[in-house]
């Protein structure tokens, strides 16, 4: 295959803002997008609510800096103030050019794009498309990829980099419509794979496949990943699937409501209310759950979002997609009544360690999006901002590997290693000795990190995670795939999958365990404050000779200073 | 299976899943295997496909991501509907079972299989590059990022339906014109580009819809409707079927293309007989030698069998005529206003 300059591995948001700005920054290179899904299956389809960017149309004293100030407080002082810089300058360009290239956003009477609140930001400027955000902008970007006629490899699975020193040659991954392995020698490869939530299953809002695997291949490759033990916990998951109801229903209005009818917020967050950021709201609804003042069902705790008082009109016209989803997996219209939710896995923060950028530690190689770290969210991320990251440093890995394309020979991937790689891949698939059932090994992680790596985490619950995973790790060894066919064997794209988030949760228990603070989505129990005098920094985690290595990294600072975070 | 619902718990079925499967490796045609699996109320089609997979066969193959409705991987005909099997309540599907207690499971049509419930999505992406199913911006690409459009309300409404299409593909398999013709653009594309020709902000609205009046384009539908029934997010895909032929006898005229022409020739015979003089409807729609050299044949079979339609002089008007012109000039007029109201 003749070597590309640009490959791309995922074909959400950021992957495809990447593709979409490499063509334009040079039409005449040879790029290709790589996802195992089609591109238009990706999870930016389900983000709801909206991207963040300081256009100042609704409020009209709304600026970039207030962005700014928002984002770092709501990262609890970790984001990297100049990366951070870089995501709200850039903001309202992304928006217009996506206004540009065709997507719907919702408008105001002034025909501006319109805007609404949203969790911890002073203004709202929150930017949407009713509660179909993430879907109109994953439409918009494949729409103009196949414009541009972007090269697509559908349904292709990652398995692996294949490296010479310290340069990767290419990439390896798996057709699913043949079970073939195959070379996509490249002069520079971007990871743009989404999240690793999934690794708590049925307690994460995420789709089946945000299985990392971006993450896991740049880890296995020796690169570093960053801040690895923070995972947001969104406030309000359905009961009992754990999908999402947009943080735009309390945007709207929404109040969260305990077994006694009370708006508990007024406790934890006086002024914000169910505005308050993430972490804060997610703790407090966990709070009121431990301390009795939940509902009970054989579903498990919840309390309860109640919209009844926003009326039919509102709610059908804004937020329809929640009232089908509250009707479909709840059986429960919120016109009528109050939707029964908790807390979900729901979005990591931590992920490959880059520059802003986009570039790894390995030349050639860059990551952007929710596989990213780089870092703008720090220990939370504020609602309307995952878009928007995606969105912006998806472009920005796209420019920059376009650039630097030509700086890179192409690597040549040997006949012997892609061998090498269709055995190990298909190592489970024999039947002496594996025994094992990937849907037990999922099922247990899933369990043991919600319980011991959870919203609130104690040295022996983390030690327990940690002991479980390693656990889980060696019985993995030992997993069977059933499905012995070569043609789209989804069996063992599960086991390949559940091989990755193994890896990750590895690194987010041990970041988790190391990190003796709480600061944003990671509360120690056993170390309630935040204590910058020994943890205002990044965590680090690298795989050296096969054992994960904890390091740390300093947090660039700038115009800002240390506060307490308050809301 | 492990969700259990508060009111329902006790409620619990044992339900056979008919599922179709076909691995091209091994099996020179389809067949159906039955998995018999308890299943509790409130249990989607998806989690118990997920469950049979991963407790009696993990070799059963379909797509499935989100598992929320909103990324459209997992669309399938269920009982011979196309779905979406993570939306699709077990329960629901058995109270309309035509075999009591038997659920059959199969890929959508009209797009060529792969392996058991998986079928390929490449044919539709194709189309939709041929209709250019994207926005082809007015604004300058060096322009870009610095202003925004304007745009009103109005406008945003007449796409906003059409925006919330997830390409599952469910009108696909159940268009009757695609089953017939492969090369039909199908109704999915259809509404996207439709969602495309009424953006003040795309710039090629008239190459689209050249392409769209061709052959195997928009004049194929026969408003079956099904693509519009089975649409798994309510979508009226027949508005904007309906709303291309509109544009396109008022932007190319009805003398263009066919497909026109038919419309033209059938509103002319309504308005002035209230039925169709069937027998020259062909010569206005495709022309005298279209006519001949393709119907001819057809023609001399209709007088052997005497089934040819009587000649225009013999069509009389239907009865009460005159009522029905006064309805059809109101109704004209509505159009028009409305058409205008919408150009406003």
């Amino acid at each position: 295959m003749k070597p590309f300059d640009v490959v791309v591995v995922g074909g959400g948001g950021a992957g495809l803002y990447a593709a979409m700005e490499a063509m334009k920054t040079n039409p005449s290179l040879n790029i290709a997008v790589l996802s195992k899904v089609y591109p238009n299956r990706s999870h930016t389809s389900a983000a709801q609510g909206g991207a963040n960017a300081a256009l100042a149309n609704k409020a009209k004293d709304d600026t970039v800096e207030m962005h700014i100030f928002d984002t770092i407080k709501g990262s609890d002082y970790l984001a990297d103030q100049d990366a951070v810089d870089v995501l709200c300058s850039e903001a309202p360009k992304i928006i217009r050019e996506l206004d540009n290239i065709g997507t719907p956003w919702s408008r105001m009477d002034d025909n501006t794009i319109a805007q609404r609140p949203f969790g911890g930001a002073g203004r709202p400027r929150c930017c949407y498309c009713s509660d179909k955000t993430g879907h109109t902008i994953l439409q918009t970007l494949y729409e103009q990829c196949l414009k541009k006629g972007v090269i697509f490899f559908n349904e292709y699975f990652a398995l692996n980099l294949s490296v010479n020193g310290s340069r990767s040659r290419g990439l390896i991954a798996m057709n699913m419509k043949t079970g073939k392995v195959e070379a996509f020698p490249a002069r520079t490869v971007i990871f743009a794979t989404g999240g690793h939530s999934k690794m708590y299953w049925n307690r994460s809002s995420n789709a089946a496949g945000n299985t990392g695997d971006g993450q896991a291949i740049a880890y296995r490759a020796g690169i570093p990943l960053k801040d690895m033990e923070f995972v947001q916990f969104h406030p309000t998951g359905l009961r009992k699937s754990g999908l999402l109801i947009t943080e735009g229903a309390r945007g709207e209005g929404g109040y969260l409501v305990n077994r006694d009818g009370e708006r508990f917020m007024a406790r934890y967050a006086k002024e914000k209310m169910e505005l308050g950021p993430r972490d804060l709201v997610s703790r407090s609804i966990e709070t009121e759950i431990l301390e009795g003042r939940g509902f009970d069902s054989p579903a498990g705790k919840y309390i309860h979002l109640d919209l009844t008082h926003l009326g039919a009109d509102l709610i059908k016209s804004r937020l329809p997609q929640i009232r089908e989803m509250s009707m479909q997996f709840e059986g429960v219209d919120p016109i009528e009544e109050p939707i029964p939710v908790r807390p979900t896995a729901h979005y990591s923060m931590g992920g490959i360690d880059t520059d802003n950028f986009g570039r790894t530690v390995m030349d050639g190689v860059y990551a952007a999006g929710e596989c990213a770290c780089v870092s703008v969210h720090g220990a939370n991320r504020l609602g309307g901002n995952s878009l928007l990251d995606i969105l912006v440093f998806g472009r920005i890995a796209g420019r920059m590997a376009a650039e630097e394309s030509g700086k890179f020979e192409p690597g040549i991937i040997s006949d012997a290693e892609l061998k090498e790689q269709l055995a190990a891949t298909r190592s489970n698939m024999q039947s002496s000795g594996h025994f094992e059932r990937y849907g037990a090994l999922r099922e247990e992680l899933g369990q043991t990190l919600a319980i011991n790596v959870g919203i609130f985490r104690e040295s022996s619950l983390l030690q327990q995670g940690i002991r479980d995973i390693a656990e889980l790790k060696e019985r993995f060894k030992k997993v069977r795939v059933f499905d012995s066919s070569d043609v789209f064997n989804t069996n063992l794209m599960q086991v390949l999958e559940l091989k990755n988030m193994l890896d990750l949760a590895e690194t987010v228990a041990a970041g988790a365990y190391a990190r003796e603070e709480s600061r944003g989505s990671h509360t120690r129990t056993d170390f309630p404050v935040r204590d910058d005098a020994k943890w205002h920094k990044h965590s680090v985690a690298t795989l050296v000779n096969g054992t994960l290595s904890l390091g740390e990294k300093p947090v660039t600072m700038g115009r800002y200073e240390l506060q307490e975070r308050t809301y | 299976m492990t969700v259990s619902t508060d009111q329902h718990k006790e409620e619990k079925k044992d339900v056979t899943f008919r599922v179709f499967r076909f691995n091209p490796q091994v099996d020179s045609k389809p067949y159906f295997d039955d998995y018999k699996i308890p299943v509790e109320r409130g249990i989607t089609v998806l989690r118990s496909l997920n469950y049979i997979k991963e407790h009696i066969d993990a070799s059963v193959s379909f797509r499935a991501f989100c598992q929320a409705g909103i990324c459209g991987s997992c669309s399938m005909r269920i009982n011979g509907l196309s779905q979406l099997a993570c939306t699709t309540q077990v329960w629901d599907v058995l109270a309309k079972c035509r075999e009591e207690g038997i659920i059959k499971i199969e890929p959508l049509r009209n797009l060529p299989l792969i392996k058991d419930l998986i079928v390929d999505m490449d044919p539709l992406v194709d189309k939709m590059r041929h209709y250019s199913n994207w926005v082809d911006s007015t604004m300058a690409e060096s322009e870009m990022g610095k202003k925004e459009f304007l745009v009103s309300e109005e406008e945003f409404l007449r796409y906003d339906k059409a925006t919330d299409c997830i390409l599952c593909a469910s009108c696909v398999s159940e268009c009757s014109i695609l089953r017939a013709n492969k090369d039909y653009v199908s109704p999915a594309v259809l509404l996207k580009s439709y969602r495309m020709n009424v953006d003040s902000r795309d710039g090629i609205h008239d190459l689209r819809l050249a392409e769209l009046v061709k052959d195997h384009g928009v004049w194929d539908c026969t408003h079956c409707y099904r693509c519009q029934e089975s649409c798994v997010k309510s979508i009226p895909i027949m508005d904007a079927i309906h709303g291309i032929r509109e544009d396109a006898i008022e932007c190319r005229g009805a003398k263009d293309t066919s497909g026109a022409k038919h419309a033209e020739a059938f509103m002319e015979d309504i308005e002035k007989k209230g039925k169709l003089v069937e027998a020259t409807l062909p010569i206005r729609t495709n022309g005298v030698v279209w006519t001949l050299q393709n119907l001819l044949p057809m023609a001399v079979k209709m007088i052997m069998k005497r089934r040819t339609p009587p000649p225009p002089p013999l069509v009389k008007s239907s009865k009460g005529i005159k009522v029905f012109r006064a309805m059809f000039r109101e109704m004209s007029e509505h159009v028009k206003q409305d058409q205008k109201s919408h150009k406003k």
